[in-house]
């Protein structure tokens, strides 16, 4: 599964004293090191019964770094589920069922994460399988090779969507050399090639699935001292790799880049603006700053959204945002019209929105109520062990530890709205910026009216 | 059997009763719902989707006393919002909110259920979304949900479940303010009403509750008499021909068995068996995805399940009194699209025919016992699932299940297989391109050999021969091609 992440930063916790020096994340935590390099975080919590795994490997679609592979660290979340000799998949998956438990994994740009939820009388169960697969996965490559036929389904699945269409050109316009280039997915024609690539598939696995790229998260119902007890039974003995990628640098962009995607079939036109960012950030202002300009300028809260879609109704969907990535990447603003015509029109309505920024300061009260909704955004997500481990995981994926998330919400706590201007002025401009239209067959849309 | 309900509170007034579900806990976040349990199986024949825009209206536009603009600067800083699911016999409103903004919250969670400002501008955008919500995402950007509402509404055709409950885009078309007012003031009623309040709420919060939404008039609306679906007398299919890469199929037919019937649990556990949501280990799934490579996964259903492709569990209150049996056979390559749909025909008659054996009975009640604590772990869920159990008259559902589940047999649950389930007067639906020469094809009994990437056991090619020959029994008169611009038309 590949996650898609639209919503960037997000989420928050209990009292809420407005301006409190208290850390955002309300959960009392530990977090030790294997002498391995493997790290654990473990979260008790007051919901009952139930205990939650995220397992979340340093490894997504930005290690693939070299021509021909892209899609590999998604092959090989699914590759994960096929099994061990200790247990094959049959038996894998009749144990996960036996315990009830939900179990699945996902794939991002920057990581892998495997998570399971049951009871927690199956922690030791959990644990133990989870380690075994970690260290001991088995495939043959016919086995492989009929997996990456599960990949090309997937694929398809997601191919019936524009959306994702312009996802692809977006990066692939606005990139050179970052493995941003290339979408969680990866290329078709290297999802077509997969079914050779059983020998570089093992050299993947003996790179990335190592203790010092891997966390394991658990929170729940559960106690600090017997999880560590279990993890270091199982994970003790697991080996520390060597391998250290060399992440290719993006170029600087010296000029404004455009794209156009032709789409088959009838589609309100869309229109995507996509800008040269840093990487995520918590030590400086500038990433959350990014966030708030992107909840100010692009929410449904934001006068542009009033404007485009509530009032004038030219538009149906308008988004923004910068999602929190471990190399520089894309603030993007996405924008979907109800008229071909128009799409000139909100494309500009944006561009002078963004100038808007640069040229003023926010207005103070509306960077608090910012400031405000992403405290009770947080809180109100954390509802279940497992949304909390969920959550956890985006910023273990970052930094390796929850105090990303406290880190991150203290810089919001502090941000001005000359902080707010200042990000605006030096990564939203023209020669940072790629432009991605997609229409469909018609020049009238396929939509209303 | 008769169950207690002590979660329930029946709020008498006058003559109506308020239904009220409440689940008080320490958490600092307060959850509602609003449950009207009529649907879109009573808009008007003319008008399919005015429950839906009705519903989507009040919680996408403003009040009286606030405009769409005032609600969302207000909603923002809480993070809070109302969110509206409208289906054939409930339309639900969904919000929550953390403690600290618990009245300001609820004075617009009430004003906007309430006292809606029905300003034309609002109509306008709502029906706007509504047909592109058609036109644009359903028929252009997700070939499954199409496929599968599709099927549904070819099952249903001719019954008050005959149209998507988003309606048609002529009939949205057709929908004015006025009807939709009409609506609200026919169907908004108390006794269609069932009303949740979970989280660390104050009772003075409850007490309000009963209060305001008692403003609400007691009558019952208009509510149509279920009507059976057409008897299926033969294997149809539906071809929605569409530029797109691969070929999507669902396939199904009506069964009486919903929540509150006697084999509900037996069949639950053989549905789970053959292909439990998105999950490995399914029957379906290993056989088509793991060993054949055919797909991204394959799975089976009792109750309706919209937005799957997005979702890990059913989301609550889509109850329905008729529910289908179906399966969902995720986006195939073309060259294989008629050994993947012999595939699971074959798969579904050997269930049938074979039962399903002692082991994966165990294995598939063990997982049902303990899985269904996590359908209902959080506040939100919980209230829900409450809610859906006072609409089927049963316990709260994990006690439901769990103790059918204790005593249900092997024997139990094939019965019900073979009472309930059949391999043959199928409704099936693909959604493909060249919808002609899929339809080419797949009438007649030709063979259909894989051609693997890599070598199969021997088990898997012995296997092989007979389902590439396994009969469709499809006519060319049994199979229509639908261009995708006629479907929700």
């Amino acid at each position: 599964m590949v996650l898609k992440l639209l919503i960037f930063g997000c989420l928050a916790a209990a009292a809420f004293a407005a301006q409190a020096p208290q850390k955002i994340f309300p959960y009392s935590y530990s977090q030790q090191d294997l002498s391995n390099g493997l790290r654990l975080i473990a979260v008790p919590t007051d919901y009952p019964n139930i205990v939650a795994i995220y397992i979340v490997v340093q490894t997504g679609s930005r290690n693939e770094i070299e021509p021909g592979h892209t899609g590999f660290a998604h092959l090989f979340e699914h590759l994960m589920f096929k099994g061990t000799e200790k247990f094959p998949a049959e038996k894998y998956n009749d144990t996960l069922k036996r315990l009830g438990a939900a179990s699945n994994a996902f794939t991002s740009d920057d990581f892998t994460c495997y998570y399971t939820t049951f009871s927690k009388e199956d922690l030791g169960t959990v644990l133990m399988m989870e380690a075994d697969r970690f260290q001991n996965l088995q495939y043959s490559e016919p086995e492989f090779k009929t997996e990456t036929l599960a990949v090309l389904g997937e694929y398809n699945k997601n191919s019936s969507s524009p959306f994702q269409k312009l996802q692809e050109a977006l990066g692939d316009t606005a990139f050179d050399q970052s493995a941003y280039k290339h979408t969680t997915m990866g290329f078709l024609k290297d999802i077509r090639d997969m079914p050779n690539q059983y020998g570089y598939s093992r050299n993947f696995f003996e790179r990335y699935y190592r203790p010092e790229y891997t966390t394991i998260i658990v929170v729940g119902d559960v106690r600090t001292k017997p999880a560590r007890e279990l993890v270091d039974k199982y994970w003790g003995a697991w080996k520390r790799g060597e391998y250290k990628p060399a992440i290719p640098v993006e170029p600087p962009q010296r000029e404004p880049r455009a794209n156009h995607v032709d789409w088959p079939s009838p589609t309100l036109p869309i229109v995507a603006l996509g800008y040269k960012a840093p990487a995520y950030d918590d030590s400086t202002s500038e990433s959350a700053a990014l966030d708030a300009l992107a909840f100010l300028a692009f929410s449904a809260n934001s006068d542009l959204y009033q404007k485009l879609v509530v009032e004038e109704q030219k538009a149906d969907v308008l988004s923004g945002g910068l999602p929190d990535h471990v190399d520089p990447a894309l603030f993007q603003v996405t924008a979907r019209v109800k008229k071909r015509d128009d799409l000139d029109y909100v494309r500009d309505r944006i561009l002078e929105t963004i100038k808007d920024f640069q040229n003023r300061p926010v207005d103070a009260a509306r960077l608090d109520t910012v400031r405000k909704h992403l405290r009770y955004s947080l809180a109100m997500r954390m509802d279940s062990s497992d949304s909390i481990a969920g959550i956890l995981a985006n910023y273990v994926a970052l930094r390796r530890t929850p105090e990303t998330l406290n880190k991150l919400y203290e810089q919001y706590a502090q941000l001005t709205p000359e902080d707010v201007q200042k990000v605006a002025a030096k990564y939203l401009v023209e020669s940072g910026r790629t432009i991605v239209t997609l229409t469909g067959p018609s020049p009238d849309s396929g939509g209303a009216r | 059997m008769r169950f207690l309900i002590p979660f329930l509170l029946l709020v008498s007034g006058a003559a109506a009763q308020l239904r009220v579900v409440t689940l008080p806990g320490k958490s600092p976040l307060v959850t509602f719902r609003f449950v009207l349990t009529a649907g879109s199986a009573v808009d008007p024949v003319d008008k399919p989707g005015l429950a839906y825009l009705t519903a989507m209206l009040l919680a996408n536009g403003g009040t009286r006393e606030m405009t769409h603009k005032q609600i969302a600067g207000a909603m923002f800083p809480m993070a809070a919002s109302v969110g509206a699911q409208v289906d054939q016999e409930m339309c639900t409103f969904a919000g929550a909110t953390h403690v600290d903004n618990l009245n300001e919250y609820y004075k617009l969670w009430r004003a906007m259920l309430l006292d809606p400002g029905w300003r034309e501008d609002d109509f306008r955008r709502v029906k706007d979304d509504a047909i592109n919500a058609l036109k644009v995402g359903l028929r252009g950007n997700n070939d499954e949900e199409l496929a599968k509402e599709v099927l549904y509404q070819n099952i249903y055709r001719g019954t008050p479940y005959g149209h998507y409950p988003g309606g048609t885009v002529s009939g949205l078309e057709s929908i004015t303010l006025d009807d939709v007012k009409r609506f609200y003031r026919t169907q908004y009623s108390q006794s269609n009403l069932i009303l949740g309040l979970a989280g660390g709420y104050p009772e003075s919060l409850l007490e309000n509750l009963k209060k305001d939404f008692r403003k609400l008039p007691e009558g019952a609306g208009f509510r149509p008499r279920p009507k059976l679906p057409a008897l299926i007398e033969a294997t149809r299919m539906v071809i929605v021909d569409k530029d797109t890469r691969s070929v999507a199929y669902s396939i199904g037919f009506p069964t009486p068995v919903t929540r509150n019937h006697p084999d509900y649990p037996a069949l639950l556990l053989a549905t789970s068996y053959l292909g439990q949501h998105r999950t490995s280990g399914g029957v379906l799934y290993d056989e088509m995805r793991e060993k054949r490579g055919l797909n991204y996964g394959d799975y089976a259903y009792i109750e309706y399940f919209p937005r799957g492709m997005f979702l890990m569990e059913p989301p609550p209150n889509l109850a329905r009194r008729s529910q289908i049996f179906q399966l969902w056979i995720r986006p195939v390559e073309p060259p294989t699209a008629k050994f993947a749909l012999r595939l699971a025909i074959y798969e579904l008659n050997k269930l049938i025919r074979e039962g399903v054996p002692q082991d994966g009975f165990a294995r598939t009640r063990d997982f049902l016992v303990k899985y269904v604590n996590l359908l209902t772990r959080t506040k939100r869920a919980e209230l829900g699932y409450a809610i859906d159990s006072i609409y089927f008259t049963i316990p709260r559902y994990n006690e439901y299940l769990k103790t059918a589940l204790a005593s249900l047999t092997r024997d139990d649950v094939n019965r019900a297989v073979r009472r309930n389930l059949r391999p043959n007067r199928l409704i099936i639906v693909a959604v493909a391109k060249n919808g002609e020469e899929l339809k080419r094809q797949l009438a007649g009994d030709d063979p259909s050999p894989m051609i693997y990437n890599s070598p199969k056991p021997a088990a898997i090619a012995e296997e092989d021969k007979i389902v590439e020959k396994y009969p469709l029994r499809l006519r060319p008169d049994d199979i229509k091609v639908v261009p995708v611009k006629d479907v929700f038309q």
